[in-house]
């Protein structure tokens, strides 16, 4: 077998011979001082200008500049050598080019499009730069029939992705009538391999108007082309010693080669790749470019938009109606190895809604298995919980609850204008490819409906949530590295920020630790930001340096700083939408907790709305503190005043609410069983004389505390 | 006890951008100072006043405007004429036949209309879209291909469009863009991160910060104003820096004072001088909110906010 | 630095006797550090204590009132630079200035402006006197001025002349505008003797200062400052620099309200009138004297005003209601939005652009944006339902189409549920695809 790196030097000493060739010519017949340029560009001959700095602008210039491009036809037996005689080729192959249009302006006469002008370069290189042309391919060689040849083009087409073609699958193209040009991004650039020049003076150029890359500076051309072109190769057996010399510049640029042609190929991972099955190239050759395509439309039988979102499907209108409350069902996310997932893979498990009798009840379930490399088990309940959003859109389709205690409603108009169980599976599948993109590369959904199924299926997940719930409960505020902060509210209350700790949700109720993470990850530059807790000024009342230096930045200079867990000294801010206020009673050295939904008086003589006044707008309120319903049973709920025991007083639905937690926090942290009797609510009292009268009589632990001031 | 003045003069400054072809450029920001206090310290460039022209012609029912642009009737002449209204700074021309809800013509035919305006003008260009993600998309880049050299300003890139806008205007044809946001602090600066992050250095956008007439919701606008510029300078908040263009004759024009006639609502007088108070008000408010650059319709507004600028600064 | 609630708290009896009106003392600490209680309430606040929270309160810049009693007007009380930090307090009032001969015309000119906005009454505040020589005259018009019923500004620094219509008027509570560092004494005499409050002006801020502080050890109490006419640069500079000591650096000298005269700054120049007015509404100016307002003028200016002096955590609302637009009767489509008035002028605006007969119904959502509103649920279709209902729109409208806005579209099932007869369509996102939208549906 001959030796990769043999074949990339022949091959460019092919290159080179040629180039050596038509340059004589043109010196004979055009003269040294004959004027040579490529028309409509400002880059003079891109590949020599990028590679060496040269500007050439005659025939005898080229002559010059190719007598230095020969030192790049190394035959240096490493890595950097080959590719080094890589961009050696690209050069070599420029200079036939160019001779050619030394001639006159379209050397193809309109039969192949040749060199691309700066405005093309611009006009495809915006939508590349943009990821709105999520890359290019480059095609040579003879497609094993003008039916595939048309197949593999059409494929990346409607993939988005941009088709350059080499050598004779342009024929084949052409026989088959298959419509070609820029407007349709498939170029056919030209008959030979040597044109492959025009591609490469393409890349260059963009490299150095949109990357800003100088010429000569081979570091950042790397850079540039490896990170930022989405290119890639494919190339159809036999492949020749002079096509590997080509492949060789490709590759050092970053673009991987994918071919069918075994004899004398040395596979290179995510480099080199042999695919025998040349049906496959599209998929193999995205893979190895790691190009991830954007889902834009739904593809369903009924209209999908948030102005379907409230939509309800009345029983009368109901083909199907698929009921948690009565039959087995679930939905889930699952996080899988890339391997595991054939992307866009949807099936159905069961019979269907067409096999299902009108108006019939029954379960359902699906799960839908996600993998990327950013992918984190966290972000499933996250995604999970939009699964109501995604469905609901759908015109016809109603969705209710989460986890095991779902519903879904098809109506009969959705089921015969062809709405079936797969549907729904594109619907999750489009979304969770849009809406998540920074993190999922893969997705596949599988639906099920028979009864055994379900039943197996749902004790299944049910260990997940378990598993999710018993995550939640390890999570604490010293088990984390990291906090972060939440600055959604900012549009109406300028200068609140939220610190939000995994025992210490946001104040809305609404953003949970690890939702702030999703969020985060998702969207880097969204509303949730990373604080770091490195620096720590005093644990017990929850001050650290850098979360103080993170409000200051988030609240635009409004706040200095904020104790976590304290409601006297520093307390956090509030926006205005809290679910509840607690504030301190002074009379018990207690704290009084009201919640948004209470409509009374409270012992402090304040009511939820006169309270929430004073608490709201960002700004720090000693002894009152606007927090979610879920921080009442939290172990930090104001620690550094003593915790939860200084609960003298709530309304009696709220407590209700929180009794579970808050009486088994009670009780890990001070012994007491079923603390919420030993506080009042509406029921008891709603002065401060007789609160005081009902906690003496239960003997409340906040009696005996110290006072808070 | 003599008053001991307390100058707030901050370490960090206003981005400066230019805008204009070599030699024409204007420039503006650069303030190390809150908006005209030029008694704290020296102010490096003054606030620009733009005039702006629609490429759907002149309202010829205002008699003044009119008399301004008699015998102006192409696009060409109109942008040559309004270049030599007192006090504009530079020309700013609404593609407004482009509008998807109006005319809709298309982006070519628009992007021609933007260079027949720009061979005409005298002075630095402003383009203004059409307020519409899609269209915009589109058109923008159109505009900045057929006008290279000319380093006009367009606006405006928004967070569903910025890239492509981005892209094509600043880095493939060398113009500048605004970035627009909905009068929000937060919104400004993560579009402002965005924008950064495609590799658009300072000094090739500016922030538009959204629009709001006098009495219509103006609170909102100068707030969000006042608070960028405060967390720009006190905070040394790099992603809140760049200057600040208000495209103040649009809504000031289209609010009840300056849309109803005079037959209706006689005591209010003629609507001309309705629309040029509601202009002059809206942009004095927004300068001293801290806008570094308003865009008005009228000359008479023109003039008099120029004159105003050149008194404070 | 502002007293917390709790640290008033814990200088009141702690009783909880509720003579001050509030159920405990808890609640009335927190209320006076809201400032929607006064100490003074309280009847068993000890005189220590009432010392302390007095040196603690004391605001960084007085206020005052001018005007008649039945009219009377606020000024200064500010405590902040910027309203995204707090409300201001005393919206910035509009005068407008005539001399002895010309006061009949202004005042009647003044007099034109009268109009609501917004639940405001907007009109020409003050008329501003400029004492020209005949003193007879001026006092002829002080009192024509004083009877209008408006505040009057005497400026005038003629020590005779000013006593002069000072008497005529005194009853009328004017300002003195006049006081100079040349004849400080005699006008700190004269605001005394008629308990009026003085206007200062000087060359320079120093003297400005220094005159102040002398006014001050002369026992005048209202004061307020002339930022000055020698040129438009002093005069901002001046505001701001004044109003800056006062409230960033404590300097209690400043700590009064400004008047400018913009009527001086650019005369005959109406335009330049108004583009410093608005200047002086953002920055710092409490009186702005104008040579006269036109309608044109007043609409911009007072907009602006009401827009600025808005409680920045506060939205401005619309009254509820039915508002039929482009002549809307009870066969024309209704739709639905938020009582917040931004979203209410945006959607109208976009509305009557259309010129599609509509009744715009606004509910309760308790100022907030749509958005906003339904995720504090203060726009559901159980409150939309429940307005319908008691507003009676069923028996005033015999159209069945309601619009909602498409940011809200959720509510779609839930409101044909509540709203049984209605049929509930879902309008646009943005209201900038209004006017399209209600073409297509009108013609459909």
């Amino acid at each position: 077998m001959k030796k990769l790196f043999d074949r990339v030097f022949d091959g460019a000493d092919e290159m080179y011979a040629l180039a050596e060739k038509s340059i004589a010519e043109a010196m004979d017949e055009l003269g040294a001082d004959a004027p040579l340029a490529m028309p409509n560009t400002a880059y003079y001959l891109a590949n020599f200008l990028s590679y060496t700095k040269r500007q050439v602008t005659t025939v005898g210039g080229l002559a010059e500049a190719f007598e230095e491009a020969k030192a790049w036809n190394t035959r240096e037996d490493n890595t950097s050598g080959v590719f080094k005689t890589g961009f050696g080729v690209f050069m070599a192959a420029e200079a036939i080019e160019a001779c050619k249009y030394a001639r006159g302006a379209d050397p193809y006469e309109g039969n192949y499009h040749g060199h691309l002008s700066d405005a093309e370069v611009r006009e495809l290189g915006v939508p590349l730069v943009t990821n709105d042309i999520p890359g290019f391919v480059v095609i040579y060689g003879r497609a094993p029939s003008d039916e595939e040849a048309v197949d593999i083009i059409k494929g990346y087409q409607t993939r988005g992705i941009f088709v350059f073609l080499l050598g004779e699958i342009i024929e084949q193209a052409r026989r088959r009538e298959l419509n070609m040009g820029f407007p349709v991004r498939v170029v056919a650039v030209g008959p030979d391999i040597w044109q492959v020049a025009h591609i490469i003076s393409f890349v260059n150029r963009a490299a150095m108007i949109f990357g800003a890359v100088q010429p000569g500076d081979r570091w950042e051309l790397d850079e540039y082309t490896f990170w930022r072109i989405h290119a890639f190769v494919n190339v159809y057996e036999p492949v020749s010693d002079l096509v590997v010399s080509c492949g060789a510049g490709a590759i050092a640029m970053g673009f991987p080669v994918i071919t069918d042609d075994e004899n004398d190929m040395w596979p290179v991972p995510k480099t080199l790749l042999i695919q025998k099955d040349t049906r496959r190239f599209i998929e193999t050759s995205l893979e190895a470019r790691d190009i991830k395509l954007k889902i834009t439309n739904v593809d369903i039988p009924v209209a999908f938009a948030s102005a379907f979102e409230g939509e309800i499907v009345r029983k009368p209108d109901t083909r199907v109606d698929y009921d948690g409350s009565r039959f087995d069902s679930f939905e889930l996310v699952r996080t899988l190895e890339a391997h595991e997932i054939e992307d866009h893979r949807i099936e159905v498990f069961g019979p269907d809604i067409d096999e299902t009798p009108e108006g019939e009840k029954l379960g359902i379930g699906f799960i839908a298995e996600v993998a990327g490399k950013n992918m984190q088990k966290d972000f499933e309940p996250v995604f999970e919980r939009n699964f109501h959003y995604f469905v609901n859109c759908a015109e016809g389709v109603m969705h209710t609850g989460q986890r095991d205690i779902i519903r879904v409603r098809v109506s009969k108009a959705a089921f015969d204008a062809g709405f079936r169980l797969k549907h729904l599976g594109e619907i999750l599948y489009a979304k969770i490819m849009s809406e998540y993109d920074t993190v999922v590369d893969k997705c596949q959904v599988k639906i099920y409906t028979k009864p055994d199924d379900l039943k197996r299926l749902r004790a299944e997940a049910n260990e997940v949530y378990d598993t999710r719930d018993a995550r939640l409960k390890t999570l604490t505020d010293e088990s984390v590295e990291v906090f972060y902060n939440c600055i959604l509210c900012q549009s109406f209350s300028p200068s609140h920020v939220c610190i939000v700790t995994p025992e210490r949700l946001g104040l809305c109720g609404a953003v949970s630790w690890l939702d702030a993470k999703a969020t985060n990850q998702l969207n880097p530059q969204g509303p949730c930001q990373v604080v770091t807790k490195e620096r720590v000024i005093d644990p017990e009342i929850g001050i650290w340096e850098d979360v103080n230096e993170n409000v200051v930045a988030s609240s635009h200079g409004n706040l200095e700083s904020v104790s976590l867990y304290s409601i006297m000294v520093d307390p956090m801010t509030s926006c205005g939408c809290f679910e509840c206020i607690c504030g301190i009673e002074p009379f018990s050295n207690g704290v009084v907790i009201v919640n948004r939904e209470h409509v009374g008086i409270t012992p402090l003589g304040m009511t939820f709305p006169e309270m929430a006044s004073m608490t709201g707008g960002g700004v720090q309120t000693p002894g009152f503190m606007g927090h979610g319903k879920h921080f009442i049973a939290s172990r930090k709920f104001m620690k550094a005043e003593g915790g939860s025991a200084r609960i003298v007083w709530m309304p009696k639905a709220l407590k209700d609410l929180v009794a579970g937690k808050l009486n088994a926090t009670a009780k890990e942290l001070y012994g007491i069983e079923n603390f919420t009797d030993l506080i009042g609510d509406e029921t008891i009292a709603e002065d401060p004389e007789k609160l005081m009268e009902f906690l003496a009589e239960k003997g409340h632990p906040a009696l005996e505390m110290e006072p808070m001031f | 006890m003599t008053f001991k003045p307390d100058p707030q003069i901050f370490a960090s400054s206003i981005k400066e951008v230019s805008f204009g072809p070599e030699g024409a450029a204007v420039t503006f920001g650069g303030a190390g100072v809150l908006p005209l206090y030029s008694f704290d310290a020296p102010i490096a460039h003054r606030p620009l006043v733009g005039i702006e022209i629609s490429d759907k012609g002149v309202d010829r029912d205002l008699p003044e405007l009119a008399a301004f642009y008699d015998g102006a009737n192409t696009l060409a002449e109109i942008a040559a004429r309004a270049c030599t209204a007192p006090g504009a700074d530079f020309l700013s021309l609404k593609l407004e036949s482009a509008d998807p809800n109006g005319d809709n013509i298309p982006s070519d035919e628009a992007a021609a209309l933007a260079k027949e305006a720009s061979d005409a003008s005298a002075l630095p260009l402003v383009i203004q879209g059409v307020d519409n993600v899609d269209k915009d998309a589109e058109l923008l880049p159109k505009v900045a291909e057929a006008l290279q050299g000319k380093n006009a300003l367009l606006l405006s890139a928004k967070e569903e469009n910025y890239k492509g806008i981005a892209v094509a205007a600043v880095t493939a044809y060398g113009q500048k863009i605004g970035a627009e946001s909905a009068v929000d602090i937060n919104l400004a600066k993560q579009l402002n991160v965005l924008i950064s992050q495609m590799g658009i250095q300072h000094g090739n956008y500016v922030m538009h910060l959204g629009n709001a007439a006098a009495g219509y919701g103006f609170e909102y606008l100068s707030s969000t104003i006042e608070r960028v510029k405060l967390a720009a300078l006190s905070q040394n908040d790099d992603a809140l820096q760049p200057p600040v263009i208000t495209p103040v004759a649009g809504d000031a024009w289209s609010v009840k004072e300056s849309v109803v006639s005079e037959e209706d609502f006689p005591e209010w007088g003629p609507r001309e001088r309705r629309g040029i108070e509601m202009e002059i008000s809206t942009a004095a408010a927004c300068l001293a909110a801290g806008s570094d650059a308003v865009i008005l319709r009228h000359p008479s507004s023109v003039e008099t906010i120029a004159k105003l600028i050149a008194e404070l600064v | 630095m502002a007293l917390k609630g709790i640290d008033i708290f814990k200088l009141t009896p702690k009783t909880n006797c509720k003579e001050c009106g509030q159920p405990t003392c808890m609640a009335f600490g927190m209320k006076v550090a809201q400032g929607t209680a006064q100490i003074e309430q309280c009847p068993h606040m000890s005189e220590e204590a009432l010392a302390k929270l007095g040196e603690a309160t004391a605001p960084p810049m007085k206020s005052f009132k001018i005007g008649p009693a039945d009219a009377e007007l606020s000024l200064g009380g500010e405590t902040v630079l910027f309203r995204h930090d707090k409300t201001f307090v005393s919206k910035t009032l509009f005068a407008v200035s005539a001399d002895e001969a010309g006061a009949d015309a202004v005042m009647a000119e003044a007099a034109k402006i009268d109009y609501e906005r917004i639940g405001e009454r907007m009109r020409v505040d003050i008329i501003h006197l400029e004492y020209a020589g005949d003193t007879a005259a001026y006092v002829e018009a002080a009192k024509k001025s004083a009877a209008s019923g408006k505040a009057v500004i005497l400026s005038v620094s003629d020590e005779g002349a000013a006593r002069e219509a000072l008497s005529a008027i005194k009853d009328a509570r004017p300002v003195l505008n006049g006081a100079n560092p040349d004849n400080r004494e005699a006008f700190a005499a004269l605001a005394k003797e008629f308990g009026v409050s003085l206007g200062v002006s000087a060359d320079s801020l120093d003297a400005l200062h220094e005159t102040v502080q002398a006014l001050e050890k002369d026992g005048v109490k209202d004061i307020i400052l002339d930022v000055g006419t020698a040129s438009i640069k002093s005069a901002f500079a001046n505001a701001v620099q004044i109003r800056r000591a006062a409230i960033k650096s404590g300097d209690h000298s400043f700590g009064y309200p400004s008047l400018v005269n913009v009527a001086k700054l650019a005369p005959g120049d109406a335009g330049m009138q108004t583009a410093l007015a608005s200047l002086f509404i953002l920055k710092y100016g409490s009186i702005v004297v104008m040579e006269g307002m036109s309608y044109a003028q007043a609409l911009p200016l007072f907009g602006l005003r009401q827009n600025i002096y808005t409680d920045p955590q506060k939205p401005m609302t619309v009254e509820t209601g039915n508002y039929p637009l482009n002549g809307a009767d009870e066969n024309s489509v209704c739709a639905v939005t938020v009582d917040f008035a931004l979203t209410y002028f945006i959607v109208s605006g976009e509305i009557e652009r259309s010129g599609i007969p509509v009744n715009l119904i606004i509910p309760d959502a308790g100022g907030y944006s749509v958005l906003t509103a339904w995720s504090a649920g203060k726009f559901s279709a159980g409150s939309i339902a429940a307005f319908i209902k008691e507003a009676d729109i069923e028996s005033k409208v015999k159209n069945r189409n309601l619009l909602i806005p498409g940011k809200v579209a959720v509510l779609k099932g839930e409101l044909e549920e509540n709203l049984p007869g209605w049929n509930i369509i879902v309008s646009p996102g943005e209201a900038t695809s209004l006017v399209k939208f209600l073409k297509e549906l009108d013609a459909a």
